[in-house]
């Protein structure tokens, strides 16, 4: 065969191979992951940057759920995305519109190489004198000037604004622990009050939200996962006193309820009453504690009877210890 | 004691330091000086800190805040030993010895004035990372007030009286939870602070006025380590995302990850833009931005990392050190560029470009993409930031802005790259890539079709074979090209005269092999991200489910108490046609500083692809399952250490003394 035939079958070659390819992928059935995709379009609202795809995050676990669900009912992507950008806060998407305030995002890119391409056809055009190997030639610094004093001002600009972001003092997160600080934490999950104390841990303004989550854990029975924040409460320095005591109490209880130790329990709850003779809710608990860990009913009656003759006990408190009461009175074990 | 040793070694490296930026000076405008006294004197200082804290985390040494705060005396080994840049300002320490280690070799050989200039530099920047350990990051502090675990208070005056509490919380379980952990960051750090010795010289030789290809000669090595270790540490890092997250995902364009692919980009092109001013003398001026921007960059990564002012998965730390960080990036980039404007009139223009096909212009598409790459992720990163602050509107950034970008960006480079090494410098003769190029593209082609006919018709994944097998057949077509060529005269095989070709010039064809470690990474990365599949199971002991191919029996649940952590998980069987391959454990790992248990994946590699298993919930009947495969990931892995091996490589080559700047190998066709 001739270099010349052997050229055209090359080519022929190539050609219906290209073409063949290109037909096949192209004709492949739609089998994108729809789920998958819309996942990693959405900031999961309690992680640190990660989209919902890929977070282990329980709350983005039930995001994603939702996703499939919204997928195998035949939901547009778009209304999917909007549905969950409306009810969950702190649902960021991560995909930029090519508009508004993100086409910046798509279109200095496409500036920068188109910019790129125009340099280099310009210097094919105009190209230095100098050969290779040769010592500079000293034409052209004022355009080199020029351009030198642009880059330095793009920088310094944008070094500019990110400073002025970043010395704001402790941005992001700790206007956010304010933010919500302020606000019903009701609303807010357990997992983005672990996020925002995470992120706040040094200040002692957190301490509310700790306290607040830390709650949250022992209403449900959840020791584990409550004890660090009691502790990290109860240890600080700055914390208010009310928080102190409310931390220490429940940490004695904890002790005892949790292990029995009911030595560690007293000394707990006694270091609150140091701090606060008259805490009722340190007196209540104390008195349970004794009652329930070694069985003094005596003592106890004593304290209930004194708390239910302070006036500054809460009702709901006082049934609580009425209750409790007739049951030390009848000689009963604690319940 | 330990607190005084640390403190006494920071000090004598910050010394150090000062004297080599002022004899530096001295000696770079004609005076005299010794470097080698000061240089050893930062080394040894930095590597007197490090060892104080060494001993200080092996030692449970609680009377240091640092070791209080981020060490525990269960932790096993070696996450003590790593426990030493688990944090920030134990990170610095290692920063600084590596520093220091850098400047050492450059002030030990360097009494020229070019060298000197150069050590100045390393000095001024040793100044300031010795500086931050002595003021805002310092890791030497003694606690004064104990708590119960951890550190409430310290002070920097190691004499004060000590309050040390009897143990620590120990680092972030994310970091104790696997070995990759130790290393990594080590690695990455080697790359980061290694582009500090081509910044330095570039600074050195304007401030001499001497653009020259001086500069890039003697700091190609350095250019070259500080590549071949970034590249090794990004891949170490995708692969303990791997093997720790998760998530099943080793890359998920996180702040920072993105810190180490930019300064990577750049760095890259350095290294081919680099080439082309040995070259053709050709990119003198873009040389300097290239340098300047590499370096910029790993500050910049540093600080978006290190100031807690993105929040990231990776940002264990949170401190006032942001304002000093971003202070030095200000002071890099303006200092630099005012420097290169007010030299800018010696630096050479660039001769003519002859033609577009020729080795050069390869380079300068391929300079071009790698930098609208970097630029892509630098505001990708920043710009959430930016607007923020102008504005106080909140966007997001994340994988889909990026892969939309970056996926076309990479197959154009992969394009080029198939294009560069077969292209001669100064231009091709006429229907020299025809003949050369021929080949491998029908066989990249007639490759894409039997896989497209019988394993997957994923158009991604197809485009990624068809150019990756283009680069490699390339590359070996012009081996053999040039090994055939020469048994024409001699009696040797092709096989030997190969040898004989790749020994001629092996940092021609150590690139080579980086860029087939490129052409690995690509081919993982699409069929890993196109074609895994995905299913969830929820299982009673003695139950199986049908996986890709596999069948999976839940044993049991398993908990196993360790020093530093207690592990629940379940037991699972993996088997095939009646045959046990192997038990996995997915299991959750509970930390007593973590609330909730750090879900941990359990990995199979197969040579088709991991099977992954992650622990969704485990109760006392059931378990339930997250089941995922990972389709040839391990090509990723051997990818990103085939290219790493590539630098290495062309660094061992010129420690033989064998000084081959650029690819000769084409000189003569």
């Amino acid at each position: 065969m001739s270099e010349r035939s052997r050229n055209i079958a090359s080519v022929a070659f190539i050609a219906v191979m290209a073409v063949a390819l290109i037909l096949i992928t192209s004709t492949r059935p739609a089998t994108v992951d729809r789920v998958e995709q819309i996942g990693t379009r959405i900031k999961c609202p309690v992680c640190q940057g990660e989209s919902i795809a890929n977070s282990p995050s329980q709350m983005a676990e039930d995001m994603m759920d939702l996703v499939a669900e919204r997928v195998s009912a035949g939901v547009p992507d778009q209304e999917i995305v909007d549905e969950l950008l409306g009810s969950y806060t702190g649902a960021v998407l991560l995909d930029p519109p090519a508009s508004g305030a993100t086409l910046v995002l798509w279109l200095t890119p496409l500036a920068v190489m188109v910019l790129g391409i125009a340099v280099i056809l310009w210097w094919r055009r105009h190209p230095g004198s100098g050969e290779a190997g040769e010592p500079a030639s000293p034409g052209r610094s004022r355009t080199r000037l020029a351009i030198g004093g642009v880059v330095l001002v793009l920088a310094f600009a944008s070094i500019v604004v990110v400073a002025a972001n970043s010395l704001q003092d402790r941005p992001a997160a700790a206007a956010g622990a304010a933010a919500i600080d302020e606000q019903d934490l009701s609303e807010v999950s357990n997992e983005t009050m672990e996020a925002v104390i995470a992120a706040n841990a040094d200040d002692p303004q957190v301490n509310g939200m700790r306290l607040a989550l830390a709650e949250r854990y022992f209403d449900a029975g959840d020791y584990r996962s409550a004890f660090p924040h009691y502790l990290v409460v109860a240890e600080d320095p700055n914390a208010t006193d009310a928080q102190a005591i409310t931390s220490l109490v429940r940490l004695g209880w904890m002790a005892y309820a949790g292990n029995g130790e009911v030595e560690t329990a007293t000394r707990l709850i006694d270091e609150a009453l140091a701090i606060d003779s008259e805490s009722s809710v340190a007196r209540y608990v104390r008195a349970r504690v004794v009652w329930c860990g070694t069985g003094d009913t005596q003592q106890a009656i004593e304290t209930f009877d004194d708390l239910l003759a302070d006036p500054d006990v809460a009702t709901e408190t006082r049934a609580q210890i009425e209750a409790d009461l007739e049951l030390a009175r009848g000689g009963r074990e604690c319940p | 004691m330990l607190a005084i040793l640390g403190s006494a070694g920071v000090i004598a490296a910050l010394i150090g330091s000062i004297l080599l930026v002022s004899r530096g000076i001295r000696l770079a405008r004609g005076g005299e000086g010794d470097l080698r006294a000061p240089g050893k004197l930062v080394l040894a200082g930095a590597v007197i800190s490090m060892v104080a804290m060494q001993v200080a985390l092996l030692a449970d040494d609680f009377s240091l805040a640092y070791v209080a705060n981020h060490h525990s005396s269960n932790t096993p080994f070696p996450f003590d030993v790593a426990t030493a840049w688990a944090a920030l300002e134990g990170s610095i320490i290692l920063w600084g010895l590596v520093l220091a280690v850098f400047t050492w070799v450059v002030a030990r050989r360097a009494p020229d004035r070019l060298g000197s200039a150069t050590v100045a530099v390393m000095g001024g920047v040793g100044v300031f990372f010795f500086g931050l350990m002595l003021t805002v990051a310092n890791p030497f502090e003694v606690c004064v007030d104990a708590l119960a675990t951890g550190c409430a208070a310290s002070s920097a005056w190691p004499f004060n009286p000590v309050d040390a509490p009897v143990n620590g919380p120990g680092p972030n379980p994310l970091l104790q939870n696997h070995f990759l952990m130790a290393v990594h960051p080590p690695v990455l750090y080697i790359g980061y602070v290694g582009l500090t010795v081509p910044f330095a010289y570039a600074i050195g030789a304007l401030a001499l006025g001497v653009p020259g290809p001086e500069w890039l000669r003697r700091s190609h090595r350095s250019t070259l380590v500080a590549w071949s270790f970034l590249t090794l540490g990004i891949t170490l890092g995708g692969w303990w995302a791997y093997e720790v997250l998760s998530w099943g995902g080793y890359w998920a364009w996180d702040p920072v990850e993105n810190a180490s692919l930019m300064p990577w980009l750049a760095a890259t092109a350095f290294i081919h833009s680099g080439l082309v001013q040995q070259r053709r003398g050709m990119l003198q001026a873009w040389n300097f931005v290239l340098v300047i921007s590499a370096f910029a960059l790993t500050i910049l990564g540093t600080f978006l990392t290190r100031s807690g002012t993105i929040n990231s998965v990776h940002s264990f730390t949170q401190s006032a050190i942001g304002p000093a960080l971003l202070g030095f990036l200000v002071l890099v980039l303006v200092g630099s560029f005012t420097l290169f404007a007010m030299r800018s009139h010696l630096v050479a223009t660039s001769p003519r470009i002859g033609t577009f096909v020729s080795r050069e212009g390869t380079f300068l598409v391929n300079n071009l993409l790698l930098t609208v790459y970097a630029f892509v992720v630098l505001i990708g990163t920043t710009y959430p930031l930016l607007l923020e602050a102008f504005t106080g509107t909140q966007v997001g950034v994340g994988e889909p802005f990026f892969n939309r970008l970056a996926v076309p960006l990479s197959f154009m480079l992969l394009l080029t790259m198939g294009f560069g090494p077969v292209t001669p410098w100064g231009g091709a003769p006429p229907g020299l890539l025809w003949r050369r190029l021929r080949w491998p593209t029908m066989i990249a082609l007639g490759l894409g079709l039997v896989v497209a006919l019988t394993v997957t018709r994923v158009a991604w994944v197809i485009l990624a074979i068809v150019l990756g097998v283009f680069v490699a057949a390339a590359i070996l077509g012009l081996l053999l090209e040039l090994a055939r060529a020469r048994t024409a005269k001699t009696e040797n095989s092709v096989y030997q005269e190969a040898r004989t070709v790749i020994g001629n010039d092996q940092a021609f064809w150590a690139g080579q092999l980086s860029h087939i470690g490129v052409v690995l990474v690509a081919i993982g990365i699409a069929f890993a991200a196109n074609l895994p599949l995905h299913s969830e199971a929820e299982l009673t002991p003695g139950e199986s489910v049908e996986f890709a191919g596999y069948t999976l029996t839940y044993d049991a649940p398993f908990r196993r108490d360790e020093p530093n952590r207690v592990v629940q998980g379940a037991r699972v069987e993996v088997s095939r046609d009646d045959r046990i391959i192997t038990v996995l454990e997915p299991s959750a790992n509970f930390y007593d500083t973590e609330m909730g248990g750090i879900i941990t994946p359990a990995v199979m590699s197969r040579p088709g692809g991991d099977i992954y298993l992650t622990l969704r919930s485990l109760d006392d009947e059931t378990v339930q399952l997250g089941l995922d495969t990972s389709p040839m990931i391990w090509l990723l892995w051997l990818g990103g250490l085939t290219t790493a091996a590539g630098g290495f490589w062309s660094l061992a080559v010129r420690r033989q003394g064998r000084v081959v700047e650029e690819p000769r190998v084409l000189a003569d066709v």
